[in-house]
């Protein structure tokens, strides 16, 4: 493979093109990525796949319009086709017409949030005595433990980006996930549990988060599935647990601050700046600028510095997240929200790290002030309507609390509510923030980007838990 | 021509790896061109034209595996992947099931999957349909005031596969979409929906206006719409959310879930689990379908499988490995990386959804979901929702901000009554249909 696949003349040169027709912006995104997963099933290790991409796309952009165009077959002459099927869009809307500027000499990435210094894959051994160990640990756990599945990935991509106003950045970003979902069997009874972690790190990651730890606690969570009751259906005071529940914000708030949302008004939050929108004990931020959270960047997919965005302060709503073409359009700064896929996407604004800091409760006083309700410990995912704020959450390990007490755990529940309601409902916010565990991604308009959540115990004065017993 | 030289590349790589030491090989190239575009209001605000090509190996040696996928093209790229994914294939175990399938002769198939008109349609003329959606939206409703972007994408995509017991095939296949997000205010809140149509033929399509009225009347069809009672009742699954339910039985039936022991349907075959009006098919030989195609990832011909019949589970859905481990034979459900549908669905009966509405004494007519399964195990199955009211036979109020939950099992035995409106427009698809009852979760129902 070639080393560095695009040099600062040729950029200049697609740069040149892309821009001919007019538009007022263009930029390259070059990206060479590679990745080795393997996988266990049935004690054994059962694959081991290599995934090696290399391409570019060219984008123009024209007041609110942008044309893409990438190509997978990697070489200056592509690219300049590329570059002139991008500039279509301006040729459709000419109004107005702008020149790149002379590149400057290529900018390397800060390491201060990963090693960007590490140039290959984890050594496939490494890879396959980590799983072999998650194995082990989580069989040996509990003799209930019947099936175990875990894979390992360790990925590297590489990102080029230059821009018409001049720029020219590179950055190596590297992500490891180990994840374990174990099976547990009692009878006809069945539980599972899954437990993930990594980040923009390296395997080495798992000498201080080790394995054993990540199969324990998964097996622990399938164990309390298995004795998991079906959940009620209806109404409850609920608390949202540390770290994981970050979900909520994530959900019920991040997407409906998303630039492009905003600037089209199609959010509930478009125009709502300075008001209040949560209880004033809810401060919320984005930051892609935390060491080896999965949403951190040295900057964003459009080169674009990330950094700690203030979205919620004490109930009051304090800003959008941005990228570029969203930020010009509603006259603000790009947040260096502005994220993709891969080459084959153009960016959109997206969420990196979203976060609450801590309050001040307890939480055995929190669940000793419950006398009828749930603890959503853990969350497995979660969906939002942005316009009405309706959100969805999947319980992976959750509780009733009876009479101030933990009770009987309940069967993988669904969680309904309205994000603009359920944050005026918070009620208490616990003094465990922390981020959750790095593995979580999220999907908008058909494009996967890793993110991180995390958050302090909340306690929400009424949610709906979808369970199949009447309450 | 193309797809030749999608089969001489697919060939090439598979002769690259067997000289690198494989015990044997497997190449698919897919070549695709890929217009899409976007508008919003007057503007065309998106347009993007992408040539991909990409390739996929399935590496055998010595009773391991290995996979490699990327954008390897010429000689030299393959070489180096090949290396790799071998080297890391040294670190899998043994695995006695582990090959490829028999060579079967996979000329001669001609499902109908290619559509010269899409491959000729101009940009201009694309650009017409998605401004149409777009104009369409604001005149269907005067309540629809801005839009999310209307969406409209298609592709001419060329599959070759090759592997080293001497298949090789290829085909050709186009497909188009066309979808809409109008956005209604309602007081403080936006009213969206996303609705879209998609098919391998232009002439299949439904017109960009006709689209566009189903999404604004998705999109007002919740004004003013408030939280149920927590009460039981009778869901009547329209044919959209009917498909999302269908997605997770199939995620059910997949060899790959019930081999590891992630399914609810595992070790149940020949049970009676659903009503007599459940009748599931995955078939790959529909002429035209979107999930159709002349053989699968690996070289299977395509075949139709039933999977439930009268409610009693036939069959799991298999690729060859998971065949050989479980004992049984491929359904021509391989796809890069597992195990997939053809078309996935649910039989129609005779009745339209207008009479089962009239048929549902007192229920739910569903219109959305969101969630997704996370795990298959447990054979739960709880969403939120969205829909609207029926009482005594009659549409009456919208409803949202509920779940509605039941155990899979029950659910496909409470299915009392299938509409007719299936169409082919997925690779899972079903018609509307009515579960007699579930749990819906809304407002206490404490008085």
């Amino acid at each position: 493979m070639i080393d560095e696949p695009i040099s600062a003349e040729s950029a200049q040169r697609i740069l040149d093109r892309a821009l001919r027709d007019g538009g007022l912006f263009a930029d390259i995104f070059c990206e060479r990525r590679s990745s080795v997963r393997m996988s266990l099933q049935e004690s054994a290790i059962h694959e081991a796949a290599l995934s090696q991409n290399l391409g570019a796309g060219v984008r123009v952009v024209v007041g609110e319009s942008a044309g893409y165009a990438y190509t997978e077959e990697f070489s200056e002459e592509r690219l300049l086709e590329a570059a002139a099927r991008a500039a279509a869009i301006a040729r459709l809307t000419a109004e107005s017409s702008s020149r790149s500027a002379r590149l400057e000499p290529i900018e390397r990435s800060h390491d201060r949030l990963y090693d960007r210094n590490r140039t290959e894959n984890a050594a496939p051994r490494l890879l396959a005595a980590l799983l072999e160990r998650t194995e082990s640990a989580a069989r040996s756990s509990d003799p209930k433990i019947v099936g175990v599945n875990a894979h390992i990935v360790d990925e590297l991509q590489e990102l080029w980006i230059a821009r018409s106003d001049g720029s020219f950045r590179f950055d190596r970003r590297p992500m490891v996930t180990l994840g374990v979902q174990c099976i547990a069997r009692n009878g006809k009874e069945r539980g599972t549990g899954y437990c993930a972690d990594g980040g923009r790190t390296s395997v080495a990651f798992f000498d201080s988060m080790t394995p054993e730890q990540i199969a324990g606690e998964s097996a622990r969570i399938a164990l309390v599935n298995l004795d998991a009751r079906p959940a009620p259906a209806g109404e409850f005071e609920t608390l949202l647990g540390a770290g994981g529940g970050g979900v909520l914000l994530h959900e019920a708030v991040g997407h409906g601050l998303e630039g492009d949302f905003n600037r089209r008004g199609v959010s509930l939050y478009s125009g709502r700046i300075g008001e209040r929108v949560a209880s004033e004990l809810v401060t919320i931020y984005d930051d892609g600028d935390i060491p080896e959270e999965r949403g951190s960047t040295s900057f964003d997919d459009e080169g674009t510095p990330c950094g700690h965005t203030f979205l919620v302060e004490r109930g009051i709503l304090r800003g959008y997240l941005h990228d570029e073409l969203n930020a010009r359009l509603m006259g603000m700064r790009s947040t260096g929200n502005g994220r993709r896929q891969s080459f084959r996407h153009l960016p959109q604004p997206r969420m990196c790290n979203t976060y609450m800091p801590p309050g001040e409760a307890q939480l055995e006083e929190m669940i000793a002030s419950i006398d009828n309700g749930i603890y959503a410990k853990s969350f497995a995912g979660g969906q939002v309507d942005i316009g009405k704020g309706d959100f969805v959450f999947m319980i992976a390990e959750g509780y009733r609390i009876e009479r101030g007490r933990l009770g009987a755990a309940v069967k993988n529940a669904t969680i309904v509510g309205n994000g603009p309601d359920a944050m005026t409902k918070v009620t208490e916010v616990g003094n465990d923030a922390r981020f959750a565990r790095r593995h979580y991604t999220c999907g908008k308009g058909g494009q996967s980007v890793p993110v991180g959540v995390g958050m302090p115990t909340l306690k929400i004065s009424a949610m709906s838990l979808g369970g199949t017993e009447g309450a | 021509m193309r797809e030749e030289e999608a089969r001489a590349r697919a060939q090439r790589a598979v002769e690259i790896a067997m000289a690198l030491g494989a015990s044997d090989a497997e190449a698919r190239i897919v070549l695709a061109r890929r217009f899409s575009a976007a508008a919003r209001g007057e503007r065309v605000t998106k347009l993007d034209l992408s040539e991909g090509r990409s390739l996929s190996m399935r590496l055998f040696i010595d009773g391991r595996k290995a996979m490699l996928v990327g954008t390897h093209w010429n000689d030299d790229e393959i070489r180096s992947g090949v290396a790799t994914a071998l080297e890391q294939a040294r670190y899998a175990a043994v695995d006695a099931f582990a090959g490829l399938p028999e060579a079967r002769d996979l000329s001669g198939v001609d499902l109908g999957l290619y559509d010269r008109a899409i491959e000729a349609r101009r940009d201009e003329e694309r650009l017409d349909d998605v401004r149409a959606v777009e104009r369409s939206i604001r005149e269907a409703d005067p309540r629809v005031d801005n839009s999310n972007g209307s969406q409209y994408s298609d592709a001419c995509v060329t599959m070759a596969l090759a592997n080293s017991r001497g298949v090789l095939g290829s085909y050709r296949g186009t497909q188009i979409g066309i979808a809409a997000s109008p956005v209604a205010s309602d007081g403080a809140f936006k009213r969206t929906a996303h609705y879209g149509s998609a098919a391998r033929f232009l002439a299949k399509m439904d017109a960009p206006a006709e689209i566009a009225r189903e999404a604004v009347r998705r999109t007002v069809a919740f004004y003013g719409a408030r939280k149920p009672k927590t009460q039981s009742m009778s869901i009547l699954f329209d044919r959209e959310v009917a498909a999302a339910v269908l997605d997770d039985i199939f995620s059910a039936c997949s060899a790959a879930n019930v081999a590891v022991g992630n399914s609810w349907l595992a070790g149940r075959t020949g049970e009676r689990i659903g009503s007599d009006l459940v009748d599931i098919f995955d078939d790959g030989t529909i002429p035209g379908a979107l999930g159709s195609s002349p053989f699968d990832a690996e070289g299977t011909p395509s075949q139709r499988t039933p999977v439930f019949e009268s409610g009693i589970l036939r069959s799991f859905l298999f690729d060859t490995y998971y065949a050989r481990r479980l004992g049984a034979q491929s359904t021509g459900n391989a796809v890069a990386g597992g195990i997939g549908p053809n078309t996935f669905f649910l039989a129609p009966g005779k009745a339209s959804l207008e009479e089962l509405i009239a048929s549902t004494q007192r229920g739910i007519l569903v219109l959305e979901t969101i969630g997704f399964a996370t795990e298959h195990a447990s054979g739960l199955y709880s969403r939120g929702a969205r829909g609207i009211a029926i009482r005594n036979g009659e549409l009456a109020e919208p409803l949202e901000e509920f779940t509605i939950a039941a155990p899979f099992p029950e659910m496909l035995a409470g299915i009392e009554a299938v509409a007719n409106d299936l169409k082919f427009d997925g690779s899972i698809t079903s018609p509307s249909f009515r579960v007699a009852e579930m749990q819906v979760s809304g407002s206490s129902s404490a008085p």
